[in-house]
């Protein structure tokens, strides 16, 4: 017994000195390189990054064959990122924030925890998916499609919705899913999308009949499009056209809404306090390049920024598609407001 | 001496007393160790509980450079209806998931029923319930168009709601409470009950007035333990709530979605107040319950009525079925080449796991490991702490041992964060601060086991180890450590199964390049590839469940006995071993 109980404690002090050397080797960091040099040799630095973005593990492996700087990422959510950066006071344990929704960075840039970088490859970029100061820089659009279950349709008796008008007829009463605006940056991009293309009065008034339309508002943004390929619902509104659930199998049809698609574009920005500063800016850089864009669209199926790149096949159809004219620097200013009003008309 | 003891039962001043008369020099050395181990333990407790909690609700009440009770004001007329929402809906489930779980401890200790082992086997299993993937096949099962509900059933019934909160909560919580229950009931003295039976009472009357009211503290702990994890439980409500909300779920709303921390972490002061009520009813019943137990471990079983052991073999057998469905279609899900729709074999999801993935997994077993093993030690000695030493201040440990759970897990790890970011000690970004993070989340459960079974169990044996000379440790290790090894293996499995299943509070302290399992998983759910998350699901299901399997038999293997139902033998090695 006298022997078990050592070999016990034995295990917990081995675990815990175990733990604080690879804990303090986690956070050894290279020294920064120089900055006067205009070449810099980032070959052997890390660069840490909190990331909402698909297809990541190609993507990092791309940066690292290019530019010799490893990459160590988190997958988190926006708000996670945003509650957590907070809490460290801009003494962040990251160096790049990586996709997401643009309305958390631009909270975050008002809280000053980013860093401003206006990246030389940004002049192939239009103006409207960047921040003017560098603050973040969009690098793909995000556009919102109705993922449609087509199993459902016959059954209802429908013909696949394409427009926000359809989603108003009476046989999808409790049958559209979409996410909490309050929590997910999708839904805040519709509501504003809405808000901002038909006018604030024309844009309530549709809203309040979507409303009738929805039996809940779900508390994750992958809620939605799932429920709709398990056939939970008939439609989820997503910021995605499904790919992966379409590859899985499940009958479900993406739709860009023709009559205005809601997009944002997905952002990067360098977290105020960064450690490898520079090869986060190497990221920024890589991200808007050719190249980057290029792998970017090939590993996650999304509209890629710079001009003169294709977007991707399965997003052909969005060069038909209606994208809304969004301004995202008054959606962010007004989104608390506009939230709370949601709030108080459809919240519990 | 040892009659002196026997007559002096209960009054440890006395007994310490005497036992200085007789004491060798050697043990005074060994107390002080004793003495150093529960100073530390005391104050890692408030370092690393009292501590970040400290430090969150100050950013209830000072925040953007002034302080000011602005949240707290209105708080309770916003937030009433949600408030009851949470009161109700955990008081519901307390009350069902403890029920089931009564029955199927009662099932395995007393029943003359076949399958026993099956049935603890079984609830190793439930204990573990990787987050999503367990809601994902409860919808596929129960839901609009449910297997069993639609397809079966022909019903198409609305799954979103209170309900459907409450049935998950019940389901998730039983089986714990089955396990802490079961530590309690396999300490019981079956004289009593042989005692009652001799007198004339019938197999049911014993069983409500003997044997349940001697489980009082294993009952009690349950109740405590899963109410206040109801209470502070984000997850079902997103998952299945639908449009019903709890206060847990719009404070965890208000910090991911909002991004107003001072407001959620005024709800989750408002959370605390019915947590405390519990808390206070709970160390009642505890402090007023009598040692019976001493003499455990007598060889006659209380013979059940035959309905009564056909009563407790369906509720068992129906909860174990019911539970064996959603870790069926878990299983099937990563093999299955469209999860719900295309059941036919495929090895895609699998032939998809990357090596970060795998990484990943193995380092959650390690965090895990530690965390498991470290942590129901630690809440061993302080539930003997708090039961027997009984320090000025103890029910103030017994509080502190229980507030993590009181605290939705997302705002434990903020907490660390907000405590452990900044000078004077930085400890955020190593990995002893998330195994640490693990280890307290865990501990109210572990403490809380430890508790219910040294209430039940007579202390005489201690005095008279201490009385025949034993020192402080020894005392610990051969006495009070036989007998806590059923709470100890609760701990352990408790604190082995959530590091491997949880997300909510680790998110916050993992450094980017260390990822765990969970959020390897979670991301695959949030990206549609639905199968490969049932993959890493299995992966964690089996893994979780072999080592806690193999350390159950490790625990609980018998030593002189060879019945290995009859794990209550090693009380009485413990006793014999003084003698």
């Amino acid at each position: 017994m006298k022997k078990k109980l050592l070999a016990l404690l034995m295990i917990v002090v081995f675990g815990f000195s175990f733990a604080g050397c690879a804990g303090s080797a986690d956070t050894a960091t290279e020294d920064p390189a120089p900055v006067e040099e205009s070449i810099i040799d980032l070959t052997g630095t890390t660069l840490k990054v909190f990331v909402a973005y698909g297809g990541i593990d190609e993507i990092f492996q791309a940066f690292e064959a290019d530019t010799g700087v490893k990459v160590e990422y988190l997958d988190m959510s926006s708000g996670e990122v945003l509650a957590r950066i907070r809490a460290e006071q801009g003494n962040p344990l990251g160096d790049i924030w990586f996709g997401g929704g643009v309305d958390s960075f631009i909270a975050a840039q008002n809280d000053g925890l980013l860093e401003s970088y206006v990246s030389p490859e940004a002049e192939h970029v239009p103006a409207k998916y960047l921040d003017p100061d560098g603050y973040w820089t969009g690098v793909s659009l995000v556009t919102v499609s109705f993922i449609v279950n087509t199993d459902r349709c016959e059954e209802i008796g429908i013909e696949t919705p394409q427009t926000w008008q359809d989603l108003l007829q009476p046989e999808l009463k409790g049958e559209i899913l979409m996410s909490n605006p309050s929590i997910s940056g999708t839904s805040y991009t519709i509501l504003s999308g809405i808000l901002q293309s038909m006018g604030e009065e024309e844009g309530w008034a549709y809203i309040d009949q979507l409303n009738q339309q929805i039996p809940y508002y779900a508390k994750r943004g992958s809620e939605p499009p799932q429920k709709a390929a398990l056939g939970e619902v008939t439609v989820g509104l997503a910021p995605d056209t499904g790919e992966s659930l379409k590859a899985e199998g499940y009958p479900i049809v993406s739709i860009f809404p023709q009559d205005g698609t809601p997009w944002w574009p997905s952002p990067v920005a360098i977290l105020k306090g960064a450690e490898n500063l520079e090869g986060a800016k190497a990221f920024v850089d890589w991200c808007l390049s050719e190249k980057g864009q290029e792998i970017l669209r090939d590993n996650c199926p999304r509209v890629p920024v710079r001009e003169g790149i294709e977007p991707p096949e399965c997003l052909a159809a969005i060069k038909e598609a209606k994208l809304q004219d969004i301004d995202f620097v008054v959606a962010g200013n007004v989104r608390d407001s506009v939230v709370e009003q949601w709030q108080t008309k459809y919240g519990e | 001496m040892y009659g002196i003891v026997w007559l002096n039962s209960g009054r440890p001043s006395m007994v310490n007393k005497i036992k200085q008369g007789v004491s060798f020099k050697g043990t005074s050395f060994s107390d002080f160790i004793a003495g150093l181990i529960y100073v530390l333990i005391a104050a890692s407790v408030i370092l690393f509980i009292l501590w970040p909690t400290i430090a969150i609700l100050v950013k209830s009440v000072y925040y953007g450079g002034n302080f000011t009770f602005g949240q707290y004001i209105q708080l309770f007329t916003e937030n009433r209806q949600l408030l009851l929402n949470s009161i109700l809906v955990s008081a519901s489930s307390t009350v069902l998931a403890v029920t089931l779980g009564l029955f199927v401890a009662l099932f395995i200790t007393h029943s003359g029923n076949r399958g026993k082992k099956t049935v603890f086997a079984v609830l190793l299993l439930t204990m573990i319930s990787p987050p999503f993937v367990s809601a994902l096949s409860y919808i596929m099962l129960f839901g609009r168009r449910g297997i069993i509900t639609y397809y079966l059933l022909g019903l198409s019934i609305n799954p979103y709601g209170w309900h459907g909160v409450v049935l998950m909560q019940t389901l998730s919580h039983a089986s714990l409470a089955a396990l802490i229950i079961l530590g309690v009931l396999r300490g019981i003295d079956k004289s009593l009950e042989q005692a009652s039976l001799d007198l004339g009472a019938g197999s049911l009357s014993t069983l409500l007035k003997i044997t349940i009211p001697l489980a009082k503290p294993g009952i009690i702990a349950a109740v405590l333990i899963s109410f206040i994890q109801s209470l502070a439980d984000f997850g079902t409500p997103i998952i299945i709530g639908g449009n019903f909300t709890v206060l847990a779920t719009e404070a965890y709303l208000n910090v991911i979605g909002l991004y107003n921390l001072p407001r959620a972490a005024a709800m989750g002061t408002l959370l605390m107040i019915p947590a405390l009520l519990m808390f206070v009813i709970y160390r009642r019943v505890v402090e007023n319950s009598e040692y019976f137990s001493l003499r455990v471990g007598s060889d006659s079983s209380l013979a059940l009525s035959r309905w009564i052991n056909h009563v407790l073999a369906l509720v068992t057998w129906s909860f174990i079925l019911f539970q064996l469905l959603q870790y069926a279609t878990i299983l099937w899900g990563a093999f299955a080449k469209t999860w719900g729709v295309d059941f036919t074999f495929s090895m895609k999801h699998i032939q998809a796991l990357g090596i970060g993935q795998l990484l990943a997994f193995a380092r959650s077993l390690e965090y895990a490991l530690i965390a498991a093993l470290a942590g129901s030690l630690i809440g061993m000695i302080i539930a003997y702490m708090v039961e027997r030493k009984k320090f000025p201040g103890y029910r103030i440990l017994d509080f502190l041992a229980t507030l993590p759970y009181m605290i939705p897990g997302p705002f434990l790890g903020i907490a660390y964060v907000l405590a452990f970011h900044d000078k004077p000690l930085i400890l955020t970004g190593t990995v002893f601060i998330v195994i640490v993070n693990c280890i307290y989340r865990q501990l109210p459960i572990s403490t809380k086991a430890g508790t219910a079974v040294l209430t039940q169990l007579n202390p005489e044996t201690e005095y008279g180890a201490r009385d025949l000379g034993a020192d402080e440790i020894s005392t610990f290790k051969d006495v009070i450590l036989p007998s806590l090894k059923p709470a100890f293996l609760i701990g352990f499995i408790n604190t082995f199964t959530t590091t491997m299943t949880t997300i909510g509070a680790i998110i916050f302290l993992v450094v980017p390049g260390s990822e765990v399992a969970t959020v390897q998983m979670f991301n695959a759910i949030k990206t549609g590839q639905i199968g490969v998350s049932a993959v890493i699901a299995n992966m964690i299901i089996i893994v979780t469940l072999a080592v806690n399997l193999a350390f159950s038999y490790f625990i609980l293997r018998p030593q002189r006995y060879k019945d290995s139902e009859k794990m209550e033998g090693t009380y009485v090695s413990a006793i014999e071993g003084i003698r």
